[in-house]
This record gives structure tokens, sequence and C-alpha cells, in this order.
């Protein structure tokens, strides 16, 4: 406006119509100028209004009636306030832009170029008759000083505008950077309090004013568990046993929806569903039934949001513990009963407890397996209890190579059959079969006649050396009678070993009862003057004659053994004790051999298998053709995002320590599972926040949940530190 | 993941890495007879050497469940007939090998889905990993190496009667995520893949190809 520029044929050629058309355009001007001000005006007034209104709402009223506001009104009554002031605005100044006429122009004229108020009588009188004509020369003069004065007035307008626009320009500009800096700080602090990857999820108290009024929480366990429902006032996080359940009661309008979100591996966003309402008296409720992990209860009105976290406790099964037996064992024979005692403890309850005994019998690819119960007990809800009771294992028609699983369950109230039962460990008691006797602990049982052979042979050649050694003191009476006695031991233990020579596929065991030469048993020995010799004939492979069972081994040690224990026998019979000591220790040697030899390991060690990976290596004929291997995606780093998430919590409790809790809250119960020592970590963080303690503190508890999340271990400050641990 | 993996490219002819050969694990666990399939893991480690070029130890363990010696291998085969019945202390490290990243192959001895090994197996199972489904024969374990197009091979005690008389079309599975944590087999490999490598030549087709693949699915998944 400030550069319009006047007609040019109202300067060069002045005359009555051309000065009222050079004073209707500066009267067109003036309008502009004052109209535009005066609408920069109001709306300066209306933003100004508005946020004066939004302070107000926000710093004075919001605190003390937020649960009676809708949130609507933060936004309505200030619109509603500055659009009235903005009316009001327009019509009251506008008044002055209607009074502008054209005698009011030539005044103004008259103000900037001085013509002695010709101009304004010469407008009067054309106002007044617009058909009369001015006397040429009036014409004349009128033109002659309008011409001047219209320069000055056009000189003058540009000063005019600027100064009647730029004041109320600079107040609208202002008053807007105000509103859109507020707007701007607004949605940082919301955005500060999405704490999840990237999802716009907001939070209760992200603003100041929480829509939503305080709500109750009731929650009623499982019936099965006999405890009474419990009622909390406005809470956002509660404890509950998995199937209890849940009821939100509020008192206000009814939010837009309520979701409701189950915690755990999988897409989350699969798992949330949208809660039902069930409308009240006087508001609403929603319920959920609590589960084994954490649920979030999302309310959302408008843009407000309000968060109960359901930590879900699993029931926990009963607590086994099987006092006796003590330790697995493998039985030889099936002797006594066997006592079994177990203790038995359930937070809620116990209802029935029981032993469970299951005998598996057979061996190779053929095995059948029962099942028994022993000892039920009907608990009646009691919470530790003690189940005693005797299995008699003779009862169970145990076989060799058959094994007993023993094991105590208990079962609480909960319905649940998928659930299972609490058990004990279990101990396993196996019947050693005959051919693993050698290799496997078993009851104590007489030792082998072979071990017998060897004490007695040793224990023999002991007093034998010691006679010997006495033998010059001794009258040829006693030393023949003593000598004699060993002699008679020694052909008792002679009979003995030769009764393990012979193995029979039976077992059985015989030896010189039939060995005598053309007795008729050839046993692929045969007797040559006392002592037993191998026969030519039948020295390998099985003998079976007569009603004896077939031989299946002859053992050469003992049978060495066997011969010269005859010697030594004999050296006794004469009184030569001397003698008869070389004959006694050979046996001796014979017996260790023959017990060495004898002994056989079935069972333990696998047979050893190295395989020559040189010989084998790529030797396979049969070619791969496998598919292209998929690309594998990054795992996705849980413990990162967490403590992203615990970072924007952290920043955020400065500014909005609702939005902080809540998000922290929902964090915790989300690590509940994988990282409980997380979770207790943001617990003290959680306690911290709730009871204002000073700053340091709530950042020393957030410092350590971090450290706990990155599992960083500080080590206590030593002498060579250089500073304390913070 | 603590567990080390032997190679990363196992599959490549005449490459060796420098890491640690695999080790095939057989798991003793305290009920049961753990070691039933005393020659399987020789064979196993025969059909490595066979086909592949991963580095693998020539010799077999046994690691008893309830020791942190487990998490030393990627993979571990557990077997038996009899009832199974795990200790919190095998529980403990079992819940902690599978959460690492380990894979535990369970193969029923009796073949037999009717069977104690199978019932308590099942049970324990559930209680330390979650509950076995079928594994789809497209999973990519029939990929891992060789091509199997129709799931697992059929093994001659399916074909002979032996245990429950059935032919097994697929294989159970616990997954952590797209990941088999558990692989569970009534197919009665412990017996189809038990005796002696040098045996093999006696064989118009080589049938521990399929252990191949749990081999090569285990170092590479």
């Amino acid at each position: 406006m400030s550069t319009a520029t006047l007609p040019a044929a109202a300067v060069a050629t002045p005359s009555g119509d051309a000065v009222m058309r050079d004073v209707a355009f500066i009267e067109q001007m003036l309008r502009t100028t004052l109209g535009v001000r005066v609408a920069l005006q109001s709306i300066g007034a209306g933003v100004a209004s508005w946020i004066l209104l939004q302070l107000l709402l926000t710093a004075a009223i919001a605190p003390v009636t937020q649960d009676a506001v809708s949130p609507w009104m933060f936004f309505a009554i200030p619109l509603i306030a500055s659009l009235t002031v903005v009316v009001l605005c327009v019509v009251m100044l506008w008044q002055n832009v209607g009074s502008i006429s054209a005698v009011r122009t030539a005044l103004w004229i008259e103000e900037h170029g001085g013509t002695d108020f010709a101009l304004v009588t010469w407008v009067e009188q054309h106002e007044a008759d617009r058909h009369v004509e001015p006397s040429a020369t009036f014409a004349r003069v009128v033109a002659s000083a309008s011409a001047a004065a219209l320069r000055e007035a056009r000189a003058a307008l540009g000063p005019l505008a600027r100064r009647a626009l730029l004041g109320p320009l600079f107040f609208v500009v202002g008053a807007i950077a105000v509103l859109v800096a507020e707007s701007v700080r607004t949605t940082i602090r919301q955005r500060g309090s999405l704490v999840r990857d990237g999802a716009s999820v907001p939070l209760a108290g992200a603003r100041a004013g929480v829509p939503l009024r305080p709500w109750r929480v009731r929650i009623a366990p499982p019936t099965y568990t006999g405890l009474a429902a419990i009622e909390l006032s406005d809470t956002n996080a509660v404890r509950a046993l998995s199937g209890s359940r849940i009821e939100i009661v509020g008192q206000d309008d009814r939010p837009d929806r309520v979701t409701v979100r189950a915690f755990g591996e999988g897409d989350s966003a699969a798992r949330a569903r949208e809660a039902t309402f069930t409308r009240q008296r006087s508001g609403w409720s929603v319920a959920v039934t609590a589960t084994d992990g954490p649920l979030e209860v999302r309310a959302v009105r408008d843009r407000f949001a309000k968060l109960l976290l359901v930590e879900g406790v699993a029931d926990s099964l009963p607590h086994v513990l099987l006092n006796a037996p003590i330790r697995d064992s493998v039985l030889r024979t099936v002797t006594a009963p066997l006592a079994l005692d177990a203790t038995l403890h359930d937070d809620l309850g116990l209802v029935s407890a029981e032993f469970e005994v299951v005998v598996s019998s057979g061996e190779g690819e053929r095995y059948t397996v029962r099942t028994e119960r022993v000892g039920a007990k009907m608990l009646s809800g009691a919470h530790d209890a003690r189940l005693r009771t005797v299995l008699d294992l003779a009862a169970l028609a145990l076989g060799p190579g058959d094994v007993v699983h023993v094991r105590a369950v208990a079962r609480d109230a909960n319905p649940l059959l998928r659930r299972g039962v609490g058990a004990s460990d279990t101990r396993s008691f196996r019947i050693a079969r005959p051919s693993e006797y050698d290799s496997v602990a078993v009851e104590p049982a007489p030792p082998p006649d072979v071990d017998k052979s060897l004490l007695s042979q040793r224990m023999l050649l002991m007093l034998t050396e010691r006679l010997d050694a006495r033998r010059v003191r001794l009258e040829a009476v006693v030393l023949r009678a003593e000598s004699r006695t060993l002699a008679i031991d020694q052909s008792r233990l002679r009979q003995a070993v030769g009764d393990a020579v012979f193995q029979r596929l039976t077992g059985e065991q015989g030896g010189e009862h039939a060995h005598s030469i053309g007795d008729g048993h050839d046993h692929g020995v045969e007797a040559i003057g006392g002592k037993l010799a191998l026969s030519g004939a039948n020295t390998q492979g099985m003998l079976a004659e007569g009603d004896d069972a077939p031989v299946v081994a002859i053992n050469t040690p003992l049978l060495e053994a066997y011969n010269a224990m005859w010697d030594a026998g004999r050296a006794l019979e004469q009184s030569d004790t001397r003698a008869a000591i070389p004959f006694m220790r050979r046996a001796l040697a014979a017996i260790e051999r023959a017990r060495a030899a004898s002994r056989i390991y079935l069972r333990g060690r696998p047979p050893t298998v190295i395989i020559d990976l040189a010989k084998v290596r790529l030797a396979g004929k049969d070619t791969s053709a496998p598919a292209d291997r998929e690309a594998r995606s990054a795992l996705p780093s849980t413990s990162s995002a967490r403590e992203r998430r615990l970072l924007a919590a952290a920043s955020l409790a400065a500014t909005d320590a609702v939005a902080a809790r809540d998000s922290l809250a929902l964090l915790r119960v989300e690590s509940l599972a994988d990282a409980p020592a997380f979770a207790t970590a943001l617990t003290s963080v959680l306690e911290s926040l709730s009871t204002g303690r000073d700053s340091a503190d709530v950042t020393a508890r957030f410092a350590r949940a971090r450290r706990v999340l990155g599992g960083i271990q500080r080590l206590p400050s030593s002498a060579w530190s250089r500073g304390g641990t913070p | 993941m603590s567990i080390p993996r032997a190679v990363s490219h196992p599959v490549v002819a005449g490459e060796r890495g420098a890491e640690a050969p695999f080790v095939f694990a057989t798991v003793q666990y305290d009920s049961g007879d753990w070691d039933s399939a005393p020659m399987l893991p020789a064979n196993v480690i025969d059909a490595v050497a066979r086909y592949t070029s991963l580095a693998v130890a020539p010799q077999g363990v046994s690691v008893p469940l309830s020791s942190e010696a487990c998490f030393q291998y990627p993979l571990l085969f557990l077997t038996g007939h009899l009832p199974v019945r795990f200790t919190a202390r095998e529980f403990d490290v079992l819940r902690r090998y599978l959460r690492r990243g380990g894979l535990l192959f369970i193969d029923d001895h009796n073949h037999d889905v009717d069977g104690a090994f199978h019932k308590t197996v099942r049970e324990e199972i559930a209680r330390a990993a979650g509950a076995l489904v079928p594994l789809p024969n497209t999973h990519p374990l029939y990929r891992a190496f060789f091509v199997f197009e129709n799931g697992p091979p059929t093994t001659s005690h399916e074909m002979n009667g032996w245990g429950d008389n059935l032919v097994h079309e697929q294989l159970d599975a616990v997954l952590f995520g797209t990941r088999i944590a558990v692989l569970y087999s009534n197919k009665d490999y412990s017996s189809e893949w038990s005796y002696h490598p040098d045996n093999k030549r006696f064989l118009s087709v080589d049938n521990t190809k399929f252990a191949v693949n749990i081999v090569v699915y285990a170092l590479t998944r």
C-alpha cells in the first residue's frame, strides 16, 4: 500500500472530477490500511486470549478439577473465547473504518498539504450537490492547491501505513510464535513418553491432566483357591493369581476402547485384543482374566490413556521332597520292604498325594511297563504334609533286570489337568542280572570260591613258613602232628579249588569226583597219580555226557594250583615243611592268576570305536543338493531396546513423573519372565519415584538398573581406585 | 550365544576352520538306559566326515545332563527305552542349554508311541521347554544338507513291525521362534544307526545321511 501511486491524470490535469477521483483513491487507501490494522489487532487479541485461557486452565483449574473437566473443554473453551474476542474487536474497531468519508479524507489531505481548506470546501460542495459546477476561477484555485496537497498526502501515506500495521503485525506474529512453540513443546513431551520401539503409545499422564477419572480394581481369585476377593482404589499395577478375574470399574463416561495385551514371545500386536465393556449404573466396567504372564490393560479416550498392569502369577505346583529312599541302588535279590517318605508343601493347599511306582521289565527291543500307586492320601487343603508308606517289593514280583522307579506326586486343587502334578525326584532300583554280578554294586554277599581259596592258601602258606622256622626247636612228634594238620587243611582246600576248575553251562561246578583213570568221565582232563592233567582229546569246546551239564570252560590256572596243592599236601604229610613251601607259593600265584582272569566286565563302558577321519573323509558317494541358505536375520536385541526405553523414561522422569512411572511399570512387567534381576531393579526405581525421594537417589537407582540390564559388575573401591563407586 | 559353533561354512570341501571340531555328545540322565545305542555316535561321526568337510572329533563323548559341560556342545543326543524322569538339576541345565541356543535330539529307542519312554520324555520336555508339536516336512532341517523331499527317512524298524508297528510321517519339535530347540523322533534311529561304521559298505543306500542334516542344522541355525 505504501508503494501505491496516484493516477497520473490527477496530477497532470487537475480538474473537478480529477480531484474527486484523487480524493476517492486516497480515501480507499485509508480504508484499506485501517481495515488491515483492525484485522491484525483482532487476530492478535484472539491469539492472546487463547494463550491466556490455556495457561489459566492448565495451571489453575486442571489440578483441582481434572476429573470433572472433559478433555474437549481444554480445546473448546479457549477457541470460543478467542473467536469472541476477535469478533468484538472487529465490531468495535470497524467503526473507525466506516467513519472515513470524502470530507474526512479531504481534511486529512489538508493536514498534510495545506490548501487553506479550499479542498475541503470544494469537496463539501461537491458532496452536497454533485451537479453544481464550481466557478472556473475557484476550480483552478482548487486544482492548483490540491495538486500540491495530494503530492504531500501521497508522501505521507506510506509512513502512515507502516505505523498503522507494523505494531499489530509484530504482535500477531509474536502471538502465533508463542502458540506454535507451546504446541511443539506439548508434542515433544507426549513423544517423550513413547518409550516403546518406535510404536506410538501414549501413556497415561503424558499430559498433566488425566482425562479418565480414578477407577476401582476388584480382584477375584479362582474359586478353587477359596480366597476372598479384594478391591483396590485407583492403581496402575496389581499382582494376581493366574485365573483371577480382574474387574475395572469406572465412574465416568466409558473410554473409547480398552485393549488387553499379553506379553511374551511372538508378535505382540497379534496378542492384543479389545475388551468388552459392561454398562454399570453409574459408569462402566471391564473384566479380564489374569494369565501366567503379565497383561497390559489400556483404556483410551481421545488422546489420553490410562494403564493397568496385571502381573499374573502362576499357581505353583506342589513342592515334593523325597526323603527316603535317599539314593538309587542295584539289588541282587528283593529281601526287605522299602520305606518311602516324602515331605509335601503347597502355597494354596494340598488335595492328595501318593507314591508312583513304575516297574519296567524286559531287555533289548522288548519292554513292558506297569504303574502302581501306593500310599495314596487325601490331604483336604493342608499346606504342609508328610507322606509315608512301605513298599513291598516282593509283591511286585520282580525279576532279574527289572527296574523300579519310585517318586512321590502331590496335587493341589487347581483343576487344570494339563498343568501336571508336583513330583519329587525319581529313585531307581534295579534287580541285577546274574551275568552282571561281578560288575555292579550289589548287596553284600559271600566272596567267590576263588577269592576264598586265595585267602586260605595265603594263610596256610604263612602257617607253614612259621612251622618251618620253629621246626629245629620242636620235638618230632609235635612237628609231625602240626604238619599233618596243615596237610589236612591243604587237602580240603585242594578239593575246593578242584570244584572250581570246571565251569558248566548251568553254573554247576564239579571237580574231582569223576576224575580217575578209566571212570568214563572224560572232561578234558585225566587223573595221573592224584594230580590232574589236560587230556589231548577234548580240551576245547563243550563236553557233555551222562547227567552232568556240559562243561563250557576249564580253568587252567586253577588246574595248576590244584596240582601244586597236591604236591604241597604230600610234603606236609611227610612233615617236610621246607619242601611244601615252594608248592604252596606256586599254588597261591596260580590262584591269583585265575582270579584276575575270571574278572569280566559286562557293562559300564560301550565299545570304543574311533573313526579314522583321514580314511573316510569325503569318501561318501552321495552328493548333497541343499537349497540356498536363507540369510540369517539379526537377532533382536531385547536388552538394547530395553535400555533405550529405560533412558527415555529417565529423561521423562524430570518433567513428567507420572508418565515415567507408567513407562517403567510397563517395562518391569515385560522383564519379569526373562530378566527378573532387571525387573527387581526397576521396582526399586519405581519405589523411589513414588516416595518422591531426592533426584540423586532416583538417578542412582536408574544407574543401577542400567548396570543390571547390561550385566555390569561394579567392584568396590580399593586403595588403587581413583574415586569411589558412584 | 555362548555355545561355540564349530564352523560357519560346513559344506565347502577342503575348507578347514580354525574353530574347535564338532563333538558328538550323548546325554547321560539319571533315570533310564541312556547308553542303549552305543554305536550310534561313531556312525554319525563317520557320516559327517564322509560327506562334509566339517572339522569333527573322531570319537563321541558322554556328558551328564546335570553338568554345565553340556553347554560346550551344540548338539546333544538323548535316547533310551525306560521311563525318563529328569532331576531338578537336569531340568535347570536343560532349560538353560536350550535357551542358549543348543539343540537336543531325542530318539525313542522303543519306537512306541504308547511306550514308557515316549510318554515320560514328552512330559519332561513339556516341563522344560514346552509342548512338542509336529514339524512340517518342509522345514529347513530337511534341506540343511541332503534334500529329503518327504520329510524324515523311514527306518527299517518301522517297516519291519517293531515297536508300535507304525510308520511315523513326521518328527516332532519344540521351536524357539523358527529355530528347533528340541527334535523328537519316534522312528527309532537309535536302532537304525547303531552299527559299526565299517558295515556301511554293505548298504546300497547310506541310512545315516539324515544325521548329517541334523548336525549341519545344529551348527548353522
